[in-house]
């Protein structure tokens, strides 16, 4: 027996090429990674929500949920103000905020909802949390996905607007530019604030699927989506300034319909009283919303990775509460 | 100790009968057949199983007794009640259990969850309270009573689920797989319940459902082996296992046999004797036995056996009698095993 | 342990058993009804974060809706309308959530199928739920009414209180009757049923003039009001609640709507019951009682 007898056979080689662990697999990819991540959970989140292959769903949720929200609010305008031209603007307003809040509802609840969904239904959160992904990049993936399903709704409301409503398009005094800038940013401020929702939905238990419901409705209230700011009291105006939905909501209504009421301005709003402008220019709307809307994204990602933090540590990503 | 009731019902030859019942899904590309034609009688009194592989149709044909689903084709009844027509009635003597059961509200505790369901069942609110508490102390949950039932383990449930069955005192019981996913000894004590609930009243049945064949046979008096929706045979597991192997097997370790198993091949009752392998080769030769694989036309020749080696001086070390299970008789029937796909080859 | 604990009942055997009498029968459902409104009374109690979104959320699309005819600056009877409206609002929601679309989620928890298999009547179990969420509908309502009076100001000037009761009173047997109806509905289409109950939100909503008399909607309002309870009820109990005002209503008297709501109150309870049964026949026959084959 020689020595080699002795000490048994060798264990394969590591590493590439020994046909054994290869760790370089276990290694973070880049950019490509990332984005195939964001990618794939896009697509899926398009393919569950967007209904477009079953027209009873598209009809349901594209058409007749937002178009029928526009228009109780278009007849309260009609009832009160008859059919002059402060009624045309008021009608103007009232449509473009309804459909404008399609894209807020879609994505603040339709993210949380879709970790609630992926906890409680579905059962996959744990699978796609253990997965190379990041969960952040998958969930921000399924966000975009989400609202862009709204925006379906958010284009038919528009579009029945401007065709059936009266609501005033031209299509030569649109400043293409600020609207590009204002959608992104808007778009990227309700993403932000969706995964904001995501975090708080992690570690809670009872009444779940409530929270998002219960900060939407909030923000209704806030952002000038159905009532110029003026109506509201000056101190609350004063947290609806600070809001980006709320500079993303003017911004668009100024650069796409420049006919309509500011709903950031007006006799008796916070803005004026500080300004002494009657209404902000597109250049300060643009500004605010892009100041609002990092500060939003940076505390959004901080609060999620603490959140997803927190739920690993108690154990919250793979239970199911029954909610 | 109450007097006991007795099934004295007349008009109700059979717990349950079916004939000729058939059940097809619309379902796309094509409609599927999950029952092909099922006849069958269950007497009052009986535990009768239906034991197959997923998909058999075994769930299927509980469902259409439990009043949940018609029958495409054919009639079945449960004591005499008609499970198209007559399903208040039904639903006023039955009750069921089904296994992975996670229903129920998760805001009630234990007591409260089955207190709202006897109140369902009929039972008076006060006269609910004092059953639940009986059952639950029966079932072996009184730890449990005032727990949310959404913090239960599996087996907790799953016994929570069969005091709920039997709130009732339903005079037929069905169990749709009840000791499916919980452990060793939660499923042990859920047979040993159902067995000692049905022994305390003559008459009352119980359909057991299940693809553990040890389940089967242990609990079983009658079962009926399903496949693809249709009975293949039915029997005591006695008489199902005679279907598959008529002679008695017996594996005998001797300490030496002279003349080696051959000689043992001509005695009276020996249908063949042959050597058996797995006779403890790493033993040192002084220690080494014999195994041999013994065919007897029945269990009686190995009377006979025993004797022509004592008068050989061989002595017996062991001795094991090998029998069928339920799955070879599946194989027999059938071709392939229950976990094996049909048309692939068997595992 | 004894064997006397798995005999409770002492039946002849088993075709006495399933004999019940008519006294047997009612107290049979009477007990359902209170064992299924039980799960959701303790949950009240036991899950008190209702309180915030049950009551909260509610008053907050209340506000939406008053600060929209402020900003308008309508007549201040139109705020009331739109806080009566929001006080309705939580029953319709506990009629399509909590009861129509509440088989659909029992049948995806599994409990539908142990229902169908007890023998007490749908109708019962239904009932119970509406029993049960009725307290939490009534807060609701009663904190928009009363918050939404106080903060915003409305004034109610009601001449006739009884009328106002019996209007409520049948609105509610009315919707419930619907909501018993589109119940049977749910066992039968299932998922997709679940997408109707979005539906009946906002475009409800608009029919109904939740928050505009449902008289301005000109055609498609007399027809909601001959067609659906929200709205009939929703109208008269603003006549009733606005007594003397100025606003044209263009609407029948409150008289005639309560016939209306006797009238849909009768036809939608009877056609629940017909529902219920022709749905579970057809369920049966479809094996969509169980979300789950094994």
């Amino acid at each position: 027996m020689t020595a080699a007898d002795a000490r048994g056979p060798v264990a394969p080689a590591l590493g590439r090429g020994g046909g054994g662990f290869d760790r370089s697999r276990a290694d973070r990819g880049g950019l490509a990674t990332t984005w195939r991540a964001f990618a794939t959970s896009a697509r899926l989140g398009w393919q569950m929500e967007a209904n477009w292959t079953d027209p009873l769903l598209f009809f349901i949720y594209s058409v007749a949920k937002p178009l029928a929200s526009a228009l109780i609010l278009v007849l309260m305008v009609q009832i009160v103000s008859g059919g002059g031209t402060g009624a045309a603007s008021a009608r103007a307003f009232v449509v473009i905020g309804s459909a404008l809040w399609a894209f807020v509802l879609a994505g603040v609840q339709g993210i949380a909802w879709s970790v609630l969904d992926d906890r409680e239904r579905y059962r996959m959160l744990k699978y796609l949390y253990v997965s190379p992904s990041d969960f952040l990049i998958v969930l921000v993936g399924r966000g975009v996905a989400r609202v862009g399903v709204g925006g379906m709704g958010a284009v038919i409301t528009l579009m029945a607007g401007v065709l059936f409503l009266g609501v005033p398009f031209d299509a030569g005094r649109v400043d293409w530019a600020a609207a590009v800038v204002v959608m992104i940013g808007g778009l990227a401020a309700t993403v932000a604030l969706g995964i904001l929702m995501a975090a708080i939905c992690l570690q809670t238990r009872q009444e779940s699927w409530s929270y998002p419901e219960a900060v939407a409705g909030s923000l209704f209230l806030l952002v000038g989506a159905v009532f110029p700011l003026a109506v509201l009291p000056l101190p609350v105006q004063g947290v609806s300034l600070a809001l980006p939905l709320t500079w993303w909501m003017a911004g668009f209504r100024q650069a796409v319909f420049p006919a309509t009421i500011s709903s950031v301005g007006g006799s008796g709003s916070l803005f004026q009283a500080l300004t002494g402008a009657a209404a902000p220019d597109t250049a300060m709307i643009v500004l605010a919303l892009l100041v609002t809307t990092a500060l939003v994204t940076l505390v959004a990602a901080v609060l999620f990775r603490r959140s997803e933090g927190r739920a690993k540590d108690r154990g919250l990503i793979d239970r199911t509460t029954g909610s | 100790m109450p007097d006991l009731p007795h099934a004295t019902d007349a008009t109700a030859d059979h717990a349950i009968e079916a004939r000729a019942v058939t059940r097809v899904y619309k379902a796309r590309p094509a409609p599927v057949t999950a029952l092909a034609g099922i006849d069958l009688e269950v007497a009052p009194g009986e535990f009768f199983g239906l034991l197959g592989p997923n998909g058999a149709g075994k769930t299927t044909l509980i469902k259409i007794f439990t009043t949940l689903l018609l029958p495409t084709t054919g009639t079945a009844r449960v004591f005499g009640f008609d499970v198209a027509v007559q399903t208040k009635q039904i639903r006023r003597i039955m009750n069921m259990v089904a296994g992975g059961e996670q229903s129920g509200y998760g805001v009630l505790t234990v007591r409260e969850q089955l207190w709202m369901f006897s109140q369902f069942y009929g039972l008076g609110v006060r006269e609910g309270w004092s059953r639940v508490d009986e059952l639950i102390e029966a079932v072996g949950l009184d730890a449990q009573r005032l727990q949310r039932i959404s913090s239960l383990s599996t087996g907790e449930r799953q016994k929570m689920n069969l005091a709920r069955g039997l709130l009732n005192d339903p005079w037929i019981l069905f169990l749709d797989e009840p000791t499916l996913g919980l452990d060793v000894s939660a499923a042990r004590v859920v047979r040993r319940l159902v067995g000692d609930w049905r022994a305390a009243v003559p008459g009352r049945t119980v359909l057991l459902t299940t693809h553990y064949m040890a389940e089967a046979d242990e609990l079983c008096e009658r079962i009926a082996i399903v496949d693809h929706g249709r009975i293949l045979a039915i029997g005591s597991p006695a008489e199902l296992k005679r279907m598959v192997q008529r002679e008695s097997i017996f594996r005998l370790e001797l300490d030496h046999l002279d003349g080696g198993p051959a000689v043992l091949a001509g005695l009276p009752g020996v249908v063949h004797a042959s050597p058996a392998a797995g006779a403890d080769a790493g033993a040192p030769v002084d220690r080494q036995t014999v195994a041999v694989n013994l065919v007897l036309i029945e269990d009686g020749a190995l009377g006979g056996v025993v004797g022509a080696l004592g008068g050989l001086g061989s002595h017996i070390v062991a001795l094991a009698k090998s029998e069928p299970s339920l799955e070879d008789v599946f194989v027999e029937l059938v071709g392939r095993g229950f976990d094996d796909v049909p048309g692939e080859p068997p595992r | 342990m004894s064997r006397d604990v798995y005999v409770h009942r002492r039946t002849s055997g088993p075709r006495a058993a399933a004999g019940w009498d008519r006294r047997q029968v009612l107290m049979n459902n009477l007990r359902t009804v209170l064992g299924r409104a039980f799960p959701r009374l303790i949950g009240l109690t036991r899950e008190p974060s209702w309180l915030l979104f049950e009551v909260g959320l509610p008053f907050l699309t209340t506000s939406a809706f008053v600060l929209v005819y402020r900003a308008l600056q309508a007549p201040p009877e139109y705020i009331g309308f739109v806080v009566v409206g929001g006080a309705m609002t939580a029953f319709w929601l506990n009629v399509i959530w909590m009861m129509a679309a509440q088989l659909y989620w029992e049948k995806d928890q599994g409990n539908l199928e142990l229902y169908f298999t007890a023998p007490m009547d749908m109708m019962a179990v239904l009932f119970g739920m509406a029993v049960g969420g009725m307290l939490a509908s009534c807060l609701r309502a009663a904190v928009v009414l009363v918050v939404g009076s106080v903060v915003y100001g409305v004034h109610f000037s009601v001449d006739q209180w009884l009328p106002l009761l019996a209007v409520f009173v049948l609105t509610l047997a009315a919707l419930y009757g619907l909501g018993m109806m589109l119940a049977s509905l749910f066992v039968l289409w299932g998922r997709e049923a679940f997408h109707l109950t979005q539906l009946l939100q906002e475009p409800m909503y608009f029919v109904s003039g939740l928050n505009f008399p449902v008289g301005r909607l000109g055609f498609l309002g007399a027809l909601a009001v001959a067609l659906l309870p929200l709205a009939v009820g929703l109208d008269a109990m603003r006549q009733l609640a606005f007594a003397g005002g100025t606003i044209a209503f263009a609407t029948p008297s409150p008289a005639v709507e309560v016939l209306i709501l006797v009238a849909m109150s009768v036809v939608f309870l009877g056609l629940a019951r017909f529902c219920l049964r022709t749905m579970e026949r057809l369920a049966r026959h479809e094996g969509r009682l169980t979300a789950r084959w094994r």
